[in-house]
């Protein structure tokens, strides 16, 4: 029993990705744009609980509170407000799903050959690993710390772009919104 | 507080790399608010002014900032950067006296056009000088969100609507396969760099394991550029966008955006993945070549002149890939940017000739020229200058910079591709003299009521692009090799 439960707390990354997974693909394949909503909220909690099992704690409560918290109703509202019956019946995006298919399955194909590639190549030297380096200085600052210095010190510039960026969204969705303009 | 203080130092220290785009965003800003409070309803041709202005302003201080690299390798001011953010403000002072007779025609004025044209340009500026993947990306978006709200700007107007929105979604998209291509990029590296230097130097350094993730990265990276300047097979959004939006921002959508993605482009490129060019030589190369054939034959059976200006310019994108392929860098971008500068004249004022005629947002059809030679003789006659120049005829601007470009490739050794586009623009020449042939050759149509006059920026704009092209004849090599030699150090 104590093994099994060892293991499980070893593995928790892939249990929730596969909960992740199955919550996207609700989103996508639900008629129902409410159930749609839901597996998208599956699907944010289940990535937050994949940052939480690698220890990235700031990540994991941000992406609580801003997917699963705000985004989401955000998402209900619009699907409450917006009348999406006018949609299903002109057959939008319908006639083209074999197309789509056919690419996606090709492009999981490529991908999964990258992949594996990449991971269990023959070659001789190790697989890819993600900064070993990074990783013992999170360890010695804590999680919170190193998001807010990459965010202020390292990554200072893009992330004030991001912000020029909301403004922008929000201007543009005024301009494109407000009833009368002159 | 050792950490706050090396923050503010180096904040300090790298602040006046960014004075340019700065002061854009803050006047930008202040011009929504509180600025726009104190104007009233019907002074809103106000905000012109002072956008042109500002844009002057912000233009002057980005050519004044001092060269060199801030803000943790994200930004560098150099040569290129100063250049391509000449261009794009050139190009954005262009569309803003562009704007006037459609916007106060259609009483259409607002605070919040011209401070998304600063938004979008202040994207640009830092999309040229980005030196690290990151910034890269996020000023691509802040540059494009602005640009899709602009296309849509005529919500009235079902096809405005339908463009913004084609755009806005094919955007998206790029935008995902560009940023997954960053992503596979970094992976690649061990999750150590975006930065575009050591970006070179770690991708040298990948196992064998990694390569296929170096290929897989930096193809999606390509495609998400190609996306973003319309070349083939990555430009369905582009005529469709440029028919719906309002003519003025066509005119601003195939300058300013095209002038910096493209010199993104080449430092992306020729910087960050050039060790690894073997990867992308041949997908670039297919792209340059497809977007020539396809752009010219396409643009053959258009009858809507803004359409025809649509894939003519995806057919010059394809040429100046020529350059972003040159494994030369600098040369590269030298030939892109003059490539782009005589361009931006025959371009805006070919646009400018179109919204003179254009009134209300109608008569843009190619048939709707026809007679214009008699009707009024100084539209035509600088009409066909730029259709000529366009087309690349030998003794105008649009000659040189094409030579200039094709001498480049020839020399890195693109002997096939060049040979293509030769004959692509041989193609070319038939399209852009059939619209010099329906203005002097064609019945005139009948037109109701008075033609309003030209006002007298638009006579500035026409006379200026004009006389470029036409001293180009005389001075033409002298004068590229001086320009490219000023900015580009």
């Amino acid at each position: 029993m104590e093994q099994l439960l060892i293991k499980i707390g070893q593995n928790f990354f892939l249990i929730f990705g596969v909960i992740a997974l199955g919550g996207a693909t609700t989103m996508i394949f639900a008629k129902n744009a409410v159930h749609s909503v839901m597996g998208f909220l599956l699907s944010m909690l289940a990535v937050a609980g994949c940052y939480l099992s690698f220890g990235a704690e700031f990540m994991g409560v941000a992406q609580l509170l801003v997917y699963a918290g705000g985004i989401v109703v955000l998402f209900l509202f619009v699907v409450m407000l917006v009348e999406l019956s006018k949609a299903k019946e002109k057959g939008l995006f319908q006639r083209q799903t074999p197309f789509a298919l056919a690419l996606v399955l090709a492009g999981a194909v490529a991908f999964v050959g990258v992949f594996w590639k990449t991971l269990f190549g023959a070659s001789a030297r190790e697989a890819l690993t993600l900064a070993p380096g990074l990783v013992a200085q999170g360890e010695k600052l804590g999680n919170a710390q190193m998001v807010s210095r990459g965010l202020f010190a390292e990554y200072l510039l893009p992330f004030e772009i991001l912000s020029v960026i909301l403004l922008v969204a929000l201007v543009g969705a005024v301009v494109l919104a407000k009833a009368e303009r002159v | 507080m050792p950490f706050a203080q090396s923050l503010l130092e180096s904040l300090t220290r790298d602040l006046p790399f960014l004075y340019g785009p700065l002061f854009l965003i803050l006047a930008a800003t202040l011009m929504i608010w509180p600025g726009d409070l104190f104007v009233g309803r019907n002074n809103k041709r106000i905000w012109s002014y002072v956008a042109f202005l500002v844009l002057a302003g912000g233009g002057t201080l980005a050519l004044l900032a001092p060269t060199g690299t801030g803000f943790s390798d994200m930004f560098k001011v150099d040569g290129l950067t100063k250049g391509f953010q000449f261009l794009c403000v050139v190009a954005g002072l262009i569309t803003i006296v562009l704007s006037q007779p459609q916007l106060n025609a259609l009483r259409e004025q607002t605070v919040e056009y011209y401070a998304l044209i600063l938004f979008s340009i202040s994207g640009m500026m830092l999309l040229v000088g980005a030196t690290d993947l990151v910034s890269m990306y996020f000023s691509l978006e802040l540059m494009a969100l602005c640009i899709y709200i602009l296309v849509a700007y005529l919500r009235t107007q079902e096809r405005s609507i339908e463009a913004g929105l084609k755009y806005f979604l094919l955007g998206a998209f790029s935008s995902g396969i560009l940023l997954y291509g960053i992503s596979l990029l970094f992976a690649a590296t061990g999750g150590t760099t975006t930065n575009l230097a050591k970006l070179n130097e770690e991708l040298a350094l990948v196992s064998p394991n990694g390569s296929l993730m170096v290929f897989a990265g930096s193809l999606m990276v390509l495609v998400g550029f190609a996306f973003k300047v319309a070349g083939v097979p990555f430009h369905m959004w582009s005529p469709d966008a440029y028919e719906g939006a309002p003519t003025p921002i066509t005119a601003f959508m195939s300058m300013a955006p095209k002038a910096a993605a493209l010199g993104a482009f080449v430092r992306v490129f020729g910087t960050g993945l050039h060790g690894v060019s073997s990867e992308w030589v041949l997908p670039l190369s297919f792209i340059a070549g497809a977007s020539m054939v396809l752009g010219n034959v396409t643009a053959l059976r258009q009858q809507s002149m803004k359409r025809l200006l649509a894939y003519s310019s995806i057919a010059h994108v394809g040429y100046m890939l020529l350059g972003v392929l040159s494994g030369d860098v600098q040369a590269g971008a030298q030939a892109i940017w003059l490539y782009m500068l005589t361009y931006l004249a025959m371009q805006s004022g070919a646009f400018a000739v179109i919204i003179c005629l254009q009134g209300k947002g109608e008569g843009e059809r190619i048939e709707d020229l026809r007679g214009l030679a008699t009707r009024q003789p100084v539209l035509a006659f600088t009409m066909m200058v730029f259709m000529l120049s366009l087309a690349g005829i030998p003794p105008l601007l649009g000659f040189f910079s094409k030579f200039y470009l094709f001498k480049l490739a020839i020399e890195q050794g693109f002997v096939a591709l060049t040979v293509l586009a030769l004959l692509t623009s041989a193609v070319a020449a038939y399209y852009y003299l059939n619209v010099v042939a329906t203005m002097y050759f064609k019945e005139p149509v009948e037109v109701e009521g008075e033609v309003p006059p030209l006002s007298t920026t638009f006579t500035f704009i026409l006379t200026a692009s004009c006389a470029l092209i036409l001293v180009g004849t005389f001075f033409g090599p002298k004068l590229l090799d001086w320009t490219a030699r000023i900015v580009l150090g």
